[in-house]
Order: C-alpha cells, then structure tokens, then sequence
C-alpha cells in the first residue's frame, strides 16, 4: 500500500457539500462510492459484495451532520515511521451483530510512541483499541474479521493464549476502575493471579512468600505511574478512597504491574479534572520512552499535545487519516479530517 | 409565594394563630395518648384520670381541638389569620371526609331512629355534603370547617357515651361483638388522626408548606404507630418470659472452674437457659438441649445452602446466556421461596427421612431448612452479584486475569455484603420455623440430655467410614419445644407452669434469633469495610 502514490486534489464540489445530508447528497455518493470500488478493489471503500457494504440503495458511510461527503483515499491512511511495527492491523472489519463498527481499518503502530485515536462519537475509535487486545471478545455478538498482529504474531490466530495476549497488551479505562481492594492488593493483583507472586497464608507456610518481592514491585509500578509520592504511606487503604485523578494513575499503574509491551488507554483523563488529566498526559509521555501507548481521546488539543502519530476515524467506522501528529493538525489531507480537527462538526 | 412575605401561622405576625394551632397539636396529641392507653386497658374508659372521666376527656380533647381547627379556619378565611392557602382542598381529603360525613351521618341516624333504612340517604346525603364542603371553599376553609364538624362530633358522642361501658356493637354481618370500651378509644384516634393533619395543615400556613406538614403528620403516626407495634410485641415477650429466665438465676451464684490451676471463681448462673429440660435430678428445667438443637439447625442449613446458593447464583449471573433456561430457575426459585414450610417438610419425611435416618434427625431438620433458604440465598447472592460493575470484570480481564480467577478473587467479595444480608433474612425464617420440625426432626418433647454432634463422630473401615449418631437422632428445637409446650398443656415439673415455660422458651427463641441478626449484620459490616473505605 506504501507505493500508492500520494493524494489526489481534493475535489471542490465536495466542499460546497459540507453541510448538506439531503438524501441526494447521499445518493451521490453511493454512486461515487460504486466507482471508487470498480476502479480500486480491496480499497476502503471495501470489498465489493462483502457484508455491509456497498449495494448501491444506501450510503456507502453514515454521516455525523455536517460533515462532508469526500471520498476517503487509501493513500491518506499511509505513514511512514522508521523502524518496525509493534501492532500492525490490516483490513480490520468488526460487527456487533448485524452493525458495522469498523471497515477495513489498516495501520501500523510503531513501537515505544504514543499514537493518538481521535474521532467523533461513534466512530469505531473505542471498538479498534478493544480489537488490539481482543476485549472484544466479551461482548456478545462482536465479531472481527481482518488480521492484528502483535509483533508479527496473529493475534485472532488459532491457540491464541488470551491471558498471555493481555499481559502484553495492557489496557486503561475511561472511568477509572480500580477494584475494591488495597492500594497494594490492587497493584499486585495481576502478577498474584499470574502466579508470579506468592502470597497467602499457605504461600507463607512453605516458606515461599514473596512479600519482599511485592513490595518492591508495588513501589515500582507506583513510582513508574508518578503515584508513589502521594500514597506510600497508605499502601494498606481501600483504592476507592483515592481522588479520581488517583484512582485512574493506580489503574495505570497496575497495567504496568503485570509489565506488558503495549498499553491501550480508552480515554483515560475524559472522566478527570485539568489538573489530574495534566498529570495523566505527562504521564503518557514519560511512559512512551518504554511502552507502545495506543490513546483514544475525545479531546484533540490533547492528541496534539501528547501523540507522536495520530489516527482520524469518521462515522462509519472508516479509518480517514493516519499520519504523524503535525501533519494531521496543520496539513491534513482530508477535507473531513480537517474540519473534524477544526471543530466543524463532531 | 416568595420567601420574602412568607407568613404562616408560626411566625408570630398571627399570634392568636400561633398559639391555637400548637393547642390543638398537643390536645390532639394527648388524646390519643390517653386513646392508647384505653386501647392497652392500662385505663379503664369507663373510669377516671386524675378525678375527671375517661370519656370526658377523650371526647373534650376531641372537641377542643375541632373546635380550634374551625377557629383557625374560619380566621383565616375572614382573613384575621395570615395564611397562604391553595385554591382548594385535594379531591382525596374530600373523599376522606366525606367518606366520614356519610359513616357519622349513618350511624346518627341508625341511633336515633333506631334501625330501618333511613341511614342510607342519610349518609349518601351527608357523604356528598362533607365530600363538597371540603372541595369547593378555598383550602383554608374547605381543609378545616368540614373535618372540624366531624371531630367535634364525634368528640361529643364519646363524652355523651361515658366510655361505651354499657353497650355493645354486634354488626349483623359477624359473630363478634365490639365492646363500647373498645370502639370509643378507637374512634378517638381515628379523630385524632384527622385533627392532626387539619392542624399540622393549618399550622404551616396552608399551601404548599400546609399539605407537606399534613402529610408529615399522618407519615409520622404510621412511623409511630409501627414501632409501637414492635416494641409492644418485643416488650409483651419479654414481660411474660423474664420471670421464668430469671428463676434461679443469680450473678455470683455459680462456680467456674478455672483450668490447669485448681481453683474456681465465682460465676453467673442462668439454670432456665443452661439445665436440662427433663431429668430426674433436673430441679429448675431448663431449655438448653433446645437451644443447642436450634443452634445446630441453624448452622447445618447455612452450611448446606450458603455454598450452594452461591454457587449456583454465580452460575447465572457469570455463566449462563440470559434466556429462557435463567429466567425459568428465576421463577423456580421465587416459587420455591413461597412454597409453605410443611412442605418443605412433607418432603423431608417422604424423601429424606427413610434413605438418611429411618426417622426423626437432626440431619434431616438441617437439609429441609436448608432447602428452605437456599432460595433466598440464591436470589439476593444474584441480585449481589448483578449489581457488582462489569468494570470490575473488564479490569481484572484487560490484565490477563482468568474469568474463574475473577470471579474468586473480585466479583464474589464484592457481592458478599448483600449476600449475607439474604442469609441474615433467611436465618431469622429458619430459626423460627416449627411446621417442618414437627414432621423430620422432633423427639421427646422435654429431652434430659442435649445432642452432642461433635462427640459423636465416629470413624469405621466400611462405607461409609464416618458416622454420626447424635446427627441422625432427633432432638429438640426452640420453636418445636414452644409449640410441644402450649399444645401439651401438662408441663411435668412443678417449677413452672406450662404458660411460664412456654413464654420463658419463647423469650430465649427471640434472644438467639436477634444474637444471630447481630451475628449476621456484624460480619456484613465486616466485608463492607473492607470493600469501602470508612
């Protein structure tokens, strides 16, 4: 896909549609969507016949108002980085039941970056990150066709191990969730579950405790999520009495207990105050020298700020736009892409 | 109505309001006080307090307060009170009143004339004018003139009757008959009731602020009148039963021997709760084999159905798909919640009895009440586990974490509390339970030894290896030996009466049933502690 050559002109006739989602706009681009699929097969307009897909009596994507109707093009979804890819998606299409939330999502994360997923409500941003880890798996009715690799691993391949995929690829919530637990317990508790801390009345007993060792590895995960300052000396108190801004700096640091190569954040400071989400952002950055953070954000000042590489989905589950953060906010190539980013709808 | 002119009738700018709305609060409130006592025969209603007639005062209280309503109303209409009335009265205070126009109005008629029909358009007549007088004023008027006229009434026909002690009410339509000496308290509250809500409505002005103190003043008497009723039962229990707990008792009187060193120090002594009930040398019975034999119940139904309902509520809520199958055991277990007691024990004794004990056990009186709570353990462990957040489960799996290992470790303590909150509520059924006793469990009704589950296990080479005589021979419980007593009629020894024995059982079965609520709500404060910071 990388030799495609770079964009065509935008065409002006799409920019008098901006505001327009009369059904004769719609009808309009079926037809263009038609020919974009006879003259680009496998493109994103996706696979002709596939499910959901273009049959020519509906719109090829569903709009938010005020949005345009420009065709996407292949090439604005091309970013080049150096090195190799840590998550590489190619042709990701995901259903909840009959519904379409992704079509034909294609791109590649480049490791130790942060890369950003902006978007407005709705556009599939939330459901890509849950592919990568395969928390999709949970909802009923969710199915995923396409391939996700993790370090040219298939991750939707046969004998997948579930629990060693999440070790590697850690998540973080919206709303901050830690579990009803200690300080301690909650930082310990993946690796106690894993097997790799042995605590516990019998674990004392045979003389195999590790209480020094998760000492050490809570002060680790605590310090390395710049909470340790703030709580060493309460290490034994329930989490849920931690401000929010604590609450969700803990859940990302239990993530980084069970030490996974990948971190996926689902708007991670949308529930939180300026002041906490500041110290969640400078977080994110510090936590890209050694992880892979893949960040969904409703906020694109945030994007911009915190990103190395930002992905722009519109409604439709349709991946625009994946290009280095710069580019994205000051020359993106889409005119959708750059109304989204200029606040025109969304 | 701005706050800025707000004026009710207690701001002072109407002192005359402000003072006889108050009046006819605590006259109203006294009468029924006095009602009360009438009703409890602590005062004779045909007798006297402090040298004025019962009757006399319940029917003056009602008239002075009906009396102050109507002032207060009418003052307000003329407009020498400052209030802040609605339009008018809500329909359903009208129906109330003139429901009670059409009742006074018919039974007026009904003495005077003395039978025939001519209650009916009395009342039909009286029902309509009470329930219009009442709508169609303005509030302040309609709220109070109408019920006014009913209170005063009615307070007047208690003071005309001299406390009902002479006559009686037997109602053609039933066998009973209703002494006047009941029926005069009982009119005097319902008076009262509704002088308390045209007062309390009166004295916040009317308005908005008016049917809010109404309203308080007649939620407020329900909240009373229910805790009355609980304290009067408990109070009633514990009056009857503390003579025969106590006989014999005494705080020094016992011996306690202390172990390893020979010596011994004074002790409580409480024979009626730690004797044997029958016996040869038994000289104050006691209940102790009962209450070991309920204690022992108690815990081998928790045993049985805690882990089972459990189990199977995590099974619904974690691991069946939500449909039919899950909706049918919902309604199996709601069913099987209300399936009557002595069904349960029916079944024991057909099913369990002849394949575990070949007759009356303490096994068999374990499982069958432990059927009986395995249903609410299952709903409310479900309803717990429901209520507990899938971000906890999306938490625990997004770090790689099994989804048994989430269930264990996560999901279960945190739906503990409102689990143990459906075991307190089911205990306190199976404590109490008799029907199913009488049938699987019950043994000689005034037993000279108590069980001893705990010494009697014995270990074999055969199948099956253990047993157990103590759990497989019947025994006495609380409720049974409460119900053997009051049927039996004939208490064998001469210490107590069968009344007193019975009453003294029945105070013991109350304490253990409130000791394991304590037990229950002390470990529910237990795990919400740990899963809330407090």
């Amino acid at each position: 896909m990388s030799d495609t050559p770079q964009s065509e002109p935008r065409r002006s006739d799409d920019r008098s549609g901006a505001d327009d989602a009369t059904a004769a706009a719609a009808a309009g681009s079926t037809d263009a969507a038609a020919a974009a699929v006879s003259s680009k097969t496998g493109g994103i307009a996706g696979p002709p016949g596939g499910p959901g897909g273009v049959d020519g009596d509906e719109p090829a994507v569903a709009r938010t108002v005020g949005e345009s109707d420009e065709q996407l093009q292949d090439a604005w979804t091309d970013y080049e980085f150096d090195g190799d890819a840590k998550v590489s998606v190619s042709d990701l299409d995901t259903y909840y039941g009959e519904e379409r939330a992704l079509e034909s999502v294609s791109l590649d994360i480049p490791a130790e970056s942060v890369t950003a997923l902006i978007g407005p409500s709705g556009c599939g941003k939330s459901t890509f990150l849950r592919c990568l880890n395969r928390m999709n798996d949970r909802i009923r009715g969710a199915r995923v066709e396409g391939r996700v690799a993790l370090d040219d691993r298939d991750v939707y391949g046969d004998g997948v191990n579930l629990v060693e995929l999440r070790r590697q690829v850690g998540m973080v919530f919206q709303e901050p969730n830690p579990f009803p637990k200690s300080i301690r317990d909650n930082i310990s508790y993946g690796p106690r579950k894993h097997g790799d801390l042995e605590t516990g009345l019998l674990a004392r007993l045979l003389g195999r405790d590790d209480r020094d060792a998760e000492r050490d590895l809570v002060e680790r995960a605590l310090r390395r999520a710049a909470l340790w300052d703030e709580v060493s000396d309460r290490l034994g108190d329930n989490a849920l009495g931690l401000s929010g801004g604590q609450q969700q700096r803990l859940c990302i640091a239990r993530c980084l207990a069970v030490d996974p190569d990948v971190i996926l954040m689902d708007e991670p400071a949308s529930a939180l105050d300026p002041v906490a989400t500041a110290k969640i952002e400078d977080l994110i950055e510090e936590l890209a020298e050694e992880y892979t953070v893949v960040v969904v954000t409703h906020n694109m000042q945030q994007a911009a700020r915190i990103s190395d590489q930002t992905a722009v989905f519109l409604t439709g589950g349709r991946l625009a736009e994946y290009d280095a953060t710069d580019a994205i906010f000051q020359n993106p190539q889409s005119q959708r892409v750059e109304d989204y980013v200029a606040g025109k709808f969304g | 109505m701005g706050t800025a002119t707000k004026t009710t009738l207690a701001t002072g700018e109407s002192v005359v309001g402000a003072v006889t709305s108050r009046t006819v609060l605590g006259v109203t409130a006294a009468t029924v006080v006095l009602a009360v006592a009438c009703l409890m025969q602590w005062v004779a209603p045909g007798g006297a307090v402090v040298g004025i007639p019962v009757a006399t005062l319940l029917g003056g209280g009602l008239a002075v307060a009906g009396c102050g309503i109507a002032v207060l109303g009418a003052g307000s209409r003329l407009g020498y009170i400052e209030t802040t009335p609605s339009r008018a009265t809500s329909l359903a205070a009208g129906c109330v009143v003139g429901m009670l126009w059409a009742v006074s109005g018919g039974v007026a008629t009904t003495v005077a004339v003395g039978g025939g029909d001519a209650w009916l358009p009395v009342a039909v007549v009286g029902g309509v004018a009470g329930a219009l007088a009442t709508v169609l004023p303005r509030e302040d008027a309609g709220a109070t003139l109408p019920a006014a006229a009913v209170i005063v009434g009615w307070g007047g026909a208690i003071a005309a009757s001299g406390g009902g002690g002479g006559w009686t009410w037997a109602p053609a339509w039933s066998s009973a008959v209703f002494p006047g000496t009941e029926i005069v308290p009982v009119v005097a509250v319902g008076g009262a009731l509704l002088a308390a809500w045209s007062g309390a409505s009166a004295h916040a002005g009317f308005g908005a602020e008016g049917r809010q103190a109404g309203a308080y003043a007649l939620v407020g008497a329900v909240v009373v009148g229910t805790l009355s009723v609980l304290v009067l039962l408990v109070g009633f229990v514990v009056l009857k039963g503390i003579t025969p707990v106590l006989t014999g008792a005494s705080l020094t009187g016992g011996t306690l021997g202390l172990p390893f060193v020979d010596a011994a120090v004074p002790w409580p002594t409480l024979p009626f709760v730690t004797n044997q009930t029958g016996g040869l040398y038994v000289t104050i019975p006691g209940v102790f084999p009962a209450l070991v034999g309920t204690l022992w119940l108690v815990f081998g139904a928790v045993v049985a159905a805690v882990p089972l309902g459990i189990g199977a509520a995590v099974f619904l809520t974690e691991y069946a798909e939500r449909g039919r199958f899950t909706q049918l055991v919902e309604v199996a277990t709601n069913g099987l919640w209300s399936t009557p007691s002595i069904v349960f024990g029916l079944f024991g004794l057909a099913f369990l009895v002849p394949r575990l004990s070949g007759g009356n056990s303490i096994l068999v009186g374990q499982l069958v009440l432990g059927c009986m709570l395995l249903p609410l353990v299952l709903l409310t462990c479900r309803e717990a586990l429901l209520a507990v957040p899938d971000a906890h489960r999306d938490a625990s799996a997004a770090l790689g974490v099994t989804k048994w290992q989430t269930i264990r470790s996560v999901v279960v303590p945190a739906a503990m509390p409102g689990t143990i909150t459906g075991v307190i509520l089911g205990v306190g059924r199976i404590a109490g339970e008799t029907a199913p006793l009488l049938l699987v469990f019950g043994g000689a009704p005034y037993p000279s030894n108590t069980p001893d589950v705990l010494g009697s296990f014995s270990l074999m080479a055969q199948p099956p290896f253990v047993t157990n005589d103590a759990l497989l021979a019947p025994a006495s419980a609380l409720p049974y030996q409460l119900y053997t007593t009051i049927t039996a009629g004939v208490f064998p020894k001469d210490e107590f009466t069968t009344a007193a024995f019975g009453w003294g059982t029945a105070l013991v079965l109350l304490a253990v049933v409130i000791g394991l609520y304590a037990v229950g709500i002390a470990s529910r404060r237990y795990f919400r502690r740990k899963l809330h910071h407090e």
